[in-house]
């Protein structure tokens, strides 16, 4: 009887835990995803790009000069 | 500590950006080393003025042809003099985004992100050209719409379309720039019976080439040395003989282009009559190329701002946020 009780709270247990983890990855994916698209939206790219475009317009000061 | 550092490992230049900074080097690849030796003796720009000039004693060689490692041993010194260039050293071990052309085999994958590793980097990761060249051509690729960008570099063209993030269809072809230069070098020689070098070819394609005809169009002298007489000659090319040299190239890369148009999903595709398609690259610039593509697919074609530093701006913003991009890199797909 004791050893029913333990192996079914065992099932129970890991039951919630494999439940836990499957929302858990499922969850992650979606994080994941909206993180990659936002980290491809215009307004995190204008960072990037205008740390170039600036520094461009160093150089051809610079050439001018 | 050493800042992580994107390159954009190009078969005729080499950019490098670096987090936080914006493009640190652009370069040629080119490298010129003692025959006998081994010691290397100048890279970029100072060895590409050795092209074709130097004594017995000298070569200087473009280690990579079609996008591809051909000397893997001359590439991996190439690439630790770049990065010794902007800073690394054996003490400061970053992160590395590498640019290659979509069509690389596993081998070729391997050998750059050894090549990467062994020359100081700590971690190496590849990103297919044209998805960096989207990123970097400002492309809105967050989107659900069909964004199509079209890579000419020096040995591959490459044609993606792309859609939230991801490329959807992909066509690539070992044709570029420099398959132009040597067009021009075997027309000059087949019809005139001059022999030119690899620069004089592409000054020629500068000077007068295009890929359909445009206005202001005039005539180049070229210089060679005569195939009977062994002496220096000049001959006058027209835009028309450049035209008709170089037409089986330029029909190579339009038909790439055209196939992956019939790759892409129809939803998209038709994206593409309202957006368009971009092009970036250097052998992108080539006058008409664009005019020409448009009137083969019927789709209007737009030239990126920045087309030479495009991918390198787009590998950049990956290095930039490389937690949230990782999923972008060709061995995390796998």
């Amino acid at each position: 009887m004791t050893w029913l009780f333990i192996i079914g709270v065992f099932a129970v247990a890991g039951a919630f835990y494999l439940y836990g983890r499957r929302k858990h990855r499922r969850e992650s994916g979606l994080t994941n995803f909206q993180r990659h698209i936002d980290a491809l939206s215009p307004e995190r790219r204008r960072e990037s790009f205008d740390r170039v475009r600036s520094q461009n317009r160093d150089d051809d000061q610079w050439g001018r000069r | 500590m050493a800042r992580d550092l994107a390159i954009d490992l190009g078969t005729a230049n080499t950019l490098v950006y670096m987090k936080g900074k914006g493009i640190v080097l652009n370069e040629p690849s080119v490298i010129a080393l003692n025959r006998q030796t081994g010691e290397v003796l100048a890279t970029g720009r100072e060895a590409w003025q050795m092209i074709g000039r130097t004594p017995g004693y000298i070569v200087a060689v473009r280690p990579l042809r079609g996008g591809a490692i051909t000397d893997f041993e001359i590439t991996e010194r190439m690439i630790r003099l770049l990065l010794q260039r902007v800073g690394v050293s054996r003490f400061t071990r970053p992160k590395v985004v590498i640019c290659v052309p979509s069509a690389i085999t596993e081998v070729e994958r391997r050998a750059v992100t050894d090549a990467a590793r062994r020359a100081g980097a700590q971690d190496a990761q590849l990103i297919e050209q044209p998805m960096a060249a989207a990123i970097g051509a400002d492309l809105p690729i967050d989107e659900p719409v069909g964004n199509m960008v079209i890579d000419i570099g020096g040995g591959t063209s490459e044609s993606a379309v792309i859609s939230l993030g991801g490329i959807v269809a992909l066509e690539a072809v070992r044709v570029g720039s420099f398959d132009i230069d040597a067009a021009i070098q075997s027309y000059v020689r087949r019809e005139h019976g001059i022999a030119i070098g690899e620069r004089t070819a592409e000054e020629v394609k500068l000077a007068i080439g295009s890929a359909s005809p445009t206005e202001d169009e005039s005539q180049a002298e070229v210089r060679g040395r005569d195939l009977m007489t062994g002496l220096p000659r000049t001959v006058v090319l027209t835009p028309e003989e450049v035209r008709f040299a170089i037409d089986d190239v330029v029909t190579s890369i339009t038909s790439s282009v055209v196939r992956c148009l019939a790759k892409a999903p129809p939803e998209l595709a038709q994206d593409f009559l309202v957006r368009g398609m971009y092009l970036v690259g250097g052998g992108g610039m080539l006058r008409g190329l664009a005019q020409r593509i448009e009137k083969e697919t019927n789709t209007p074609v737009r030239m990126s701002n920045m087309p030479l530093e495009a991918v390198v701006m787009g590998a950049g913003h990956c290095i930039e946020h490389y937690d949230a991009l990782k999923g972008m890199f060709m061995g995390a797909r796998r």
